[in-house]
């Protein structure tokens, strides 16, 4: 489960103060699919870094499964990405120097799993997004929806509870992006995986139980 | 992976890691070449003493009222241990004349046998008065005439070849035979030269000298002639270190070609270590990752280069020493050992920077970074 609670963010740019999220409150449960939708700017991507760790809020909290985020140290946080939360970026960003199989085993290298465990699930993974065959293919060799496919199966590698997607579909064509929606969704209802998309894309709505719209660091919609 | 993952970075710049390699292959190699230079430079240098290392003089205890050395004394010297060959020596000097030209020289009474294992002959024998090369030259004698000294006359045997030794100085000295010496001089023994059947067994050697002949009285005291060769090593091994710095600089400047293509790489590759980051590296890891790399590079540099230096070394000793024979020894593997150790160390050392960089970027700005 997610939740914040007043959550704010302020960036500097230069001698500007941004406020991109003002006293955000908002509760994801598990299992749920929540779409977050709003224009450029409005704050939707900076709201998913701070559910993914990767970033702190100003002020207010952040909760993952009952843990504060804002308690954790560096490490901590670390661990807490790399076993509970699986990203899906609009850019894919794969390691351009790893092959496919390779990009899906990284996480679990992170994690210490064992060579042979780790490329048998990462085998496994990439057969689940229909890349089997293109496993030693490095990024480049593949098209832009493989590229996220591939994406996919690295988010799953350490089997995570959450997954955050930041315009998964952003560059890549309709029908592309309907197979790779059509994956998340499916993780969404047979695995059981909550997932936060974010995205400004109308025609997404459909995958989504709930639809939050926000504008200006606010949510002005909760769904 | 992650070793993988680090060299297939370091193909990605293919250009940059050849340079950089190459970079530590040079500073690896001047340094193991000059540290291989030095320590031949040191042999060469040594090798002329080496007759002499083991060389054990001892002299009166002035400071305790001893002006010579009793035939008590070398008697009991004689029976010590490690003592191979024990070399009394008289000495006083005297008028020596030749055809009307006269100087005082010092007159040395020893066993014209013994002598041999001392001094190099130029021209004669050893058998019975010999001359130093200075004194013939004074005089302009030749072996076969005469000299009177302290009124008696000798006919010259002998001239010592020109050399340099610690306690008697051979160019100036005139050696008679001990007993011929006693007939003209009554005085005690003024040295006693003593070859250590090794240079490890000195100190027992010194040891045994205080326990049998010091034991009551400080008689005499003992002057090793490795003291002094060992001064002569420091001093050589100090230069060779000396040299061997200005060595290490070219090492530096690679090292620093090392933090100049890590700082490149952590700004060229700042998304990658975000997205590291994002899906689980901590930050230990992505220090590690670049660490790696650098230890590819100095591995790779360090041991071409330790390679190389053999060569090297061989080079230097032919030009500068005409002689490789000092090369292939043991010291020659310490120094390269050393020069690789000091590439591989330089490169680590090099990439602490940029590698500690990389870990401390926060992912959400990584992530951003175009």
């Amino acid at each position: 489960m997610i939740e914040l609670i007043d959550v704010v963010k302020k960036y500097r740019i230069g001698a500007y103060e941004v406020t991109a999220l003002n006293g955000v409150n908002l509760k994801v449960d598990e299992g749920e699919f929540v779409i977050i939708m709003g224009p450029s700017g409005s704050g939707k991507s900076t709201l998913l870094y701070l559910i993914g760790c990767l970033d702190k809020p100003t002020s207010g909290r952040v909760l993952i499964d009952g843990i504060d985020t804002s308690k954790l140290n560096d490490r901590k946080l670390t661990e807490l990405r790399r076993d509970k939360i699986g990203f899906i970026f609009q850019q894919y960003h794969l390691i351009p120097t790893l092959t496919a199989l390779e990009n899906v085993e990284l996480p679990m290298v992170f994690k210490g799993v064992s060579k042979g465990k780790r490329m048998r699930r990462a085998e496994e993974l990439l057969e689940l997004v229909g890349l089997g065959e293109k496993k030693d293919r490095k990024p480049k060799e593949l098209s832009g929806g493989e590229q996220q496919r591939v994406a996919i199966a690295r988010a799953l590698a350490n089997e995570p509870s959450i997954l955050l997607c930041d315009e998964p579909t952003g560059n890549l064509d309709t029908k592309s992006g309907k197979v790779v929606m059509d994956i998340i969704k499916r993780l969404n209802v047979e695995e059981d995986v909550t997932v936060v998309l974010v995205t400004h894309d109308p025609s997404l709505k459909v995958y989504g139980d709930r639809v939050i719209r926000i504008r200006d660091g606010r949510i002005v919609d909760a769904g | 992976m992650l070793v993988e993952l680090a060299l297939r970075n370091l193909a990605r710049t293919k250009v940059r890691s050849v340079l950089a390699i190459v970079g530590i292959l040079i500073g690896v190699m001047a340094i193991s070449s000059i540290g291989i230079f030095g320590e031949s430079l040191k042999a060469v240098v040594l090798e002329n003493f080496k007759d002499v290392a083991n060389e054990v003089i001892i002299t009166p205890d002035y400071t305790h009222g001893y002006t010579s050395i009793s035939e008590r004394t070398v008697k009991k010297i004689e029976s010590l241990p490690y003592a191979e060959m024990v070399i009394p020596v008289k000495s006083t000097s005297s008028l020596v004349e030749h055809r009307g030209k006269r100087t005082y020289a010092t007159i040395y009474g020893m066993d014209l046998e013994k002598v041999k294992s001392l001094f190099e002959l130029k021209s004669g024998n050893y058998k019975g008065c010999l001359v130093g090369s200075k004194i013939a030259e004074f005089f302009g004698i030749r072996v076969g005439e005469k000299i009177s000294i302290a009124g008696r006359e000798f006919r010259v045997d002998g001239i010592i070849r020109e050399g340099a030794r610690f306690d008697i100085n051979p160019n100036y000295a005139v050696i008679l035979p001990m007993r011929e010496f006693n007939r003209l001089f009554n005085v005690e023994y003024s040295m006693v030269i003593v070859k250590v059947s090794s240079m490890d067994k000195i100190d027992a050697f010194k040891r045994a000298v205080e326990r049998v002949v010091n034991r009551k009285e400080s008689k005499v005291s003992v002057l090793e002639l490795k003291m002094i060769v060992d001064r002569l090593k420091k001093v050589f091994s100090k230069m060779s270190l000396f040299l061997m710095a200005i060595a290490g600089i070219s090492l530096l400047v690679a090292g620093i070609s090392i933090l100049n293509i890590m700082l490149m790489s952590t700004i060229e590759r700042t998304k990658e270590i975000g997205i590291m980051r994002a899906i689980g590296a901590y930050r230990e890891t992505i220090m590690m990752i670049f660490l790696l790399e650098a230890l590819v590079l100095g591995l790779i540099g360090s041991l071409i280069g330790g390679a190389l230096s053999v060569l090297g070394g061989y080079a230097i000793d032919i030009l500068i020493l005409k002689t490789a024979k000092f090369v292939f020894t043991p010291s020659s593997i310490f120094y390269i050992v050393l020069g690789v150790s000091f590439g591989i160390l330089t490169a680590l050392v090099s990439a602490m920077y940029p590698a500690w960089k990389a870990s401390r970027l926060e992912p959400i700005k990584a992530l951003r970074y175009e």
